[in-house]
């Protein structure tokens, strides 16, 4: 080892067989390592300072405010895609029919052109679901029957929408559209759970007993007991109570 | 930062914890202005925040969030004119927080003096070289995210990195030499 290479180990790495070989025959070499350690482990005892509280009050604030940003913006960009994604939807759509009319169904291209159509309706449902006007979250649940039922995303979306959806009719319609999901081998076990959590939810009476139709629809013995909570809960109304004792009979 | 960048900003707060000190005393090491180097702090939070799609998870965040902290840098010179220069009397409060925290005094006026010199070496070092013994000593980073901040080979880290610190020394020993006569 040179005198040059030597000098490139002395900060850090300078371990190997050949390092030690070389100081042990260069007292230049030797003088510079003990000297530059010296001064290298002397940079550690420099005071770290410490910034300001405001940084972190400025930091918080500004994520705050970006945040509030970034949700405000949603909903128009959410309606830009939608119909982006409707107007190239029916552009697939129609190559497509062109496709399969003239062509065989297994060529990739075919193939390849499905998987589209299937993205764009999965985004145009995932957009509408967003949307400000509850008319426009129905149309969203329509769109979702589009879907394959083994889309997760357009189930969570479903899902949020039976949760949280301050209209009735759209929360209604998302419960019904959550049934294709519990038939497919990909998302039946998350859809069927989905459902039984979204019942101690729900405080509006036809949406709990729609809940509890579908529930007993399925036979899930898991809902057991929630259900049995709502038989005993003497605040519940009376038809929901009459609805789960009636699920439970069905599910024995 | 992958969570972020896929979306999750909220998420930048723990990065923020985890990395503002260092980031902090990185600007400060570079620019010897707290309340600019609290500034570029923020400015880089900021841009990490706007720039999360462009975060690659394979690279490395410390390298990538020293690339961000490099350009605001040079931005922030570039729009006061300057390059990133150290104020010289900040020397004397650093000195005196020194002293005062030692307990035995005579050790501590002597090591509180010989710091206030290294402290003076670093802060009239070169800008380039400067910036490397922040980033490999103060920051403690790798010599391959490094050069990954830096854009060159590991090879050449390790030789600047050697070349900053004799640097170093060559003006502590000129200060210290000033100081003896």
């Amino acid at each position: 080892m040179t005198c040059d290479q030597a000098r490139t180990q002395m900060l850090g790495g300078g371990e190997g067989k050949d390092f030690a070989e070389h100081l042990e025959s260069c007292e230049s070499c030797r003088n510079e390592v003990s000297r530059i350690g010296t001064l290298w482990q002397s940079l550690d005892l420099l005071p770290m300072e410490e910034p300001s509280g405001q940084v972190r009050e400025r930091f918080y604030e500004m994520l705050g405010a970006y945040r509030q940003g970034l949700a405000s913006a949603e909903p128009r960009r959410a309606f830009q895609w939608w119909q982006m994604a409707a107007a190239a939807a029916l552009v697939v759509v129609g190559l497509g029919i062109g496709y399969g009319v003239r062509e065989d169904k297994s060529r990739p291209e075919l193939v390849q052109l499905r998987e589209e159509v299937a993205s764009m309706r999965q985004l145009v449902a995932l957009s509408l679901m967003q949307q400000q006007s509850a008319s426009d979250r129905l149309r969203g649940v329509s769109w979702s029957y589009q879907v394959e039922p083994s889309d997760e995303e357009v189930m969570n979306a479903l899902v949020t929408t039976v949760n949280h959806d301050p209209s009735v009719n759209v929360r209604l319609a998302a419960v019904d559209a959550l049934r294709p999901f519990t038939g497919s081998p990909a998302t039946h076990v998350m859809a069927r759970n989905a459902v039984i959590q979204a019942l101690p939810k729900q405080t509006t009476p036809i949406v709990q007993v729609a809940l509890i139709d579908f529930l007993a629809e399925l036979k899930e013995r898991n809902a057991a007991p929630e259900l049995r909570r709502l038989v005993s809960d003497p605040d519940i109304d009376s038809g929901v109570r009459k609805r789960a004792e009636w699920a439970l009979e069905r599910m024995q | 930062m992958a969570e972020v960048s896929g979306g999750q900003v909220a998420r930048l707060a723990v990065l923020f914890e985890r990395h503002h000190r260092p980031l902090f005393r990185y600007f400060l090491s570079m620019n010897g202005n707290r309340e600019l180097a609290e500034d570029l702090v923020q400015e880089v939070f900021f841009r990490m925040l706007r720039y999360r799609t462009s975060y690659d998870p394979a690279q490395s965040f410390t390298a990538w969030m020293y690339q961000i902290a490099r350009n605001a840098g040079v931005d922030q010179a570039r729009k006061r004119g300057t390059a990133q220069v150290v104020d010289i009397d900040t020397f004397v409060d650093r000195r005196a927080e020194l002293v005062s925290a030692s307990p035995d005094p005579e050790e501590s006026v002597s090591r509180g003096q010989d710091l206030a010199l290294l402290r003076r070496a670093m802060d009239q070092l070169p800008e380039d070289k400067r910036e490397i013994l922040v980033l490999s000593r103060f920051q403690g980073m790798k010599h391959e995210d490094i050069a990954e901040v830096l854009g060159c080979e590991v090879g050449t880290v390790k030789v600047r990195v050697y070349r900053a610190i004799r640097a170093l020394e060559q003006i502590y020993f000129a200060l210290e030499k000033e100081k003896a006569s």
